[in-house]
């Protein structure tokens, strides 16, 4: 428990940040909602002129774009790709910080197994994470209430908005995973944004063509937010690949952490 | 008892060396001195200890327990002092400790202040704006305060000013007269001679020799440079206990074991212009044990 504390602790001000940089994004993009569904038809033939593959790859739904779940929809890719980076940011930090502030001679000589270790970075990892999602619902929810310029599915706003941090989860036990494989981190930063964005534009190629393949490739695509409002369901084929990865993930970095040496600095 | 039973343990690191069947006991309530030049295996000895890295083959137990299967439990009542001391930065010297002390289940405020007190350490600053000096007595509060009955020190001393480093041994003979054992891993000689009962000596990753201290110190190995005025004959230091003797023009230098009266005589037979007389480096040391070998 101490050691849960003392890392909740430690990303504290971290967790904050980054919520309320979702926040912002959530009320730039809704806030423009009414003004761009008063100006649809402009934008949509501005939008015609686009090549297809472009408005597929960035999530441009002509169907849906004018009402408030389809501009969501558009939106929500960029607040997957910064949760992502949170995530992802998160579960190498929190693992390889103590490596590289060397300060894992004084955490693994108390009386801890790894595996506490691990659990109570992980525990840590998942609350930030669910206070960030929870910060960032309720202000989707409240946004959405605002702008709104007819009545829409709140379920469906919600379920597209939940697979933010299914997604997360699978960034934070890659992150985790990937900083118990490697020695030594010196920058969390770029090995994680360079994961995410390849995750990212994998997920674009993928959703430009229609190669079913190239979907399983990437976490951004186990979602498809059309199908999600169209249904209200997810498609279980994925739910179960995405858990399979976290657990995976999770286990492989338990076993991992648990055999490796841990050098002197 | 035995606290610390370490048998044939080994520990490759791919090609380079590790330590290599390294064998030794240390007895309760000793002080126990682990001597050798930088990267001859002491680190790595004790870290097995600490279960930080995994043995090659061999084992080792503490407090009669196995060091990989029963880790989480043998550290409890274990201590342990780096050479470097690495903290959370942006914590404050309190909230380390009291983290620190959470992880054992017993109170250790009082022991905090006590310690902090006698080491002069300022608590409320934070850890990132501390000395290395002052770091490091962060590190000895936080390997002391759970009050260990094994304490493992690993080239403790460094950045530790003569004055703190009295304070330092005064502490460790304190406990130990409390009956606690201490591990003592070194590179100095003094500080060994002075703390500690018996020595293991290592060197390229294996034990050359463990033995009392008392021992070594019939020993009694001293470094002695002379400039003369004249140049001397070397033979008149041809006698029983010189070693490695080298002369340069107008000094000469030698490794001397034995009566240390019978030396000066002969010294004072000369007309001299300077004289020195050192602790021999652990290295010079090992090079009589070595040619002592072949």
């Amino acid at each position: 428990m101490n050691m849960f504390l003392h890392e909740l602790k430690a990303y504290r001000n971290s967790t904050i940040i980054w919520s309320l940089g979702l926040i912002a994004i959530v009320v730039l993009f809704l806030s423009l909602y009414p003004s761009f569904s008063r100006d649809a038809e402009e934008f949509m033939k501005v939008l015609e002129g686009f090549p297809e593959e472009l408005r597929k790859a960035i999530g441009l739904s002509f169907e849906t774009l004018a009402t408030l779940l389809g501009f969501f929809s558009y939106s929500f890719l960029y607040i997957k790709l910064s949760g992502a980076v949170q995530a992802m940011n998160l579960g190498l930090s929190i693992i390889s910080k103590e490596t590289r502030d060397k300060t894992a001679d004084f955490l693994l000589t108390k009386p801890v197994t790894r595996t506490q270790v691990i659990t109570s970075k992980l525990f840590a990892a998942l609350t930030s994470l669910v206070f960030t999602n929870l910060a960032f619902l309720a202000s989707v929810m409240v946004m959405a209430s605002f702008v709104k310029t007819e009545d829409f599915s709140e379920q469906a706003l919600l379920m597209v908005s939940v697979t933010l941090l299914f997604i997360q989860l699978i960034f934070l036990s890659l992150g985790i995973m990937i900083a118990v494989l490697i020695p030594r981190i010196k920058s969390v930063i770029s090995i994680s944004l360079g994961t995410v964005f390849t995750f990212f534009i994998l997920g674009m190629i993928s959703s430009s063509t229609a190669d079913k393949g190239l979907r399983y490739l990437t976490p951004f695509n186990y979602f498809d937010n059309q199908y999600i409002i169209r249904t209200l369901e997810y498609e279980g084929e994925f739910i179960f690949i995405g858990i399979s990865i976290i657990f995976t993930a999770v286990l492989a970095s338990y076993w991992i952490y648990g055999k490796k040496d841990v050098h002197s600095v | 008892m035995s606290v610390i039973e370490i048998s044939n343990l080994t520990k490759l690191y791919g090609n380079s060396r590790g330590i290599s069947d390294v064998s030794f006991n240390v007895e309760e309530g000793e002080i126990f001195g682990f001597i050798g030049p930088n990267g001859a295996g002491k680190s790595t000895t004790i870290r097995t200890l600490l279960s930080l890295i995994y043995p090659t083959s061999g084992s080792a137990k503490i407090f009669g327990k196995d060091v990989v299967k029963y880790a989480p439990e043998i550290k409890r009542d274990i201590g342990y002092l780096p050479s470097e001391v690495f903290y959370y930065d942006n914590m404050k010297v309190i909230d380390l400790l009291k983290y620190s002390a959470s992880f054992y289940k017993k109170d250790c405020t009082r022991r905090i202040k006590e310690l902090s007190e006698i080491l002069e350490l300022d608590l409320n600053r934070k850890i990132e704006d501390l000395s290395l000096g002052n770091k490091k007595k962060v590190g000895i509060v936080q390997g002391l305060l759970h009050e260990p009955k094994l304490i493992i020190l690993d080239e403790p001393t460094s950045g530790l000013d003569p004055l703190m480093q009295q304070k330092f041994f005064d502490l460790l003979e304190k406990e130990n007269k409390k009956g606690v054992t201490i591990l003592f891993s070194s590179h100095i000689l003094s500080e060994v001679q002075r703390l500690c009962d018996r020595v293991a000596i290592i060197k390229e990753g294996k034990i050359v020799q463990v033995d009392r201290i008392s021992t070594l110190k019939e020993n009694n190995y001293k470094k002695f440079k002379i400039e003369t005025k004249t140049e001397v004959d070397f033979r008149a230091f041809d006698v029983a206990g010189v070693n490695q003797i080298e002369i340069k023009a107008n000094t000469i230098s030698f490794i001397f074991r034995g009566n240390i009266n019978s030396i000066l005589k002969k010294i004072s037979e000369i007309e001299i212009a300077n004289l020195w007389i050192e602790e021999p480096t652990l290295e010079e040391i090992f090079m009589h044990f070595y040619k002592k070998e072949e």
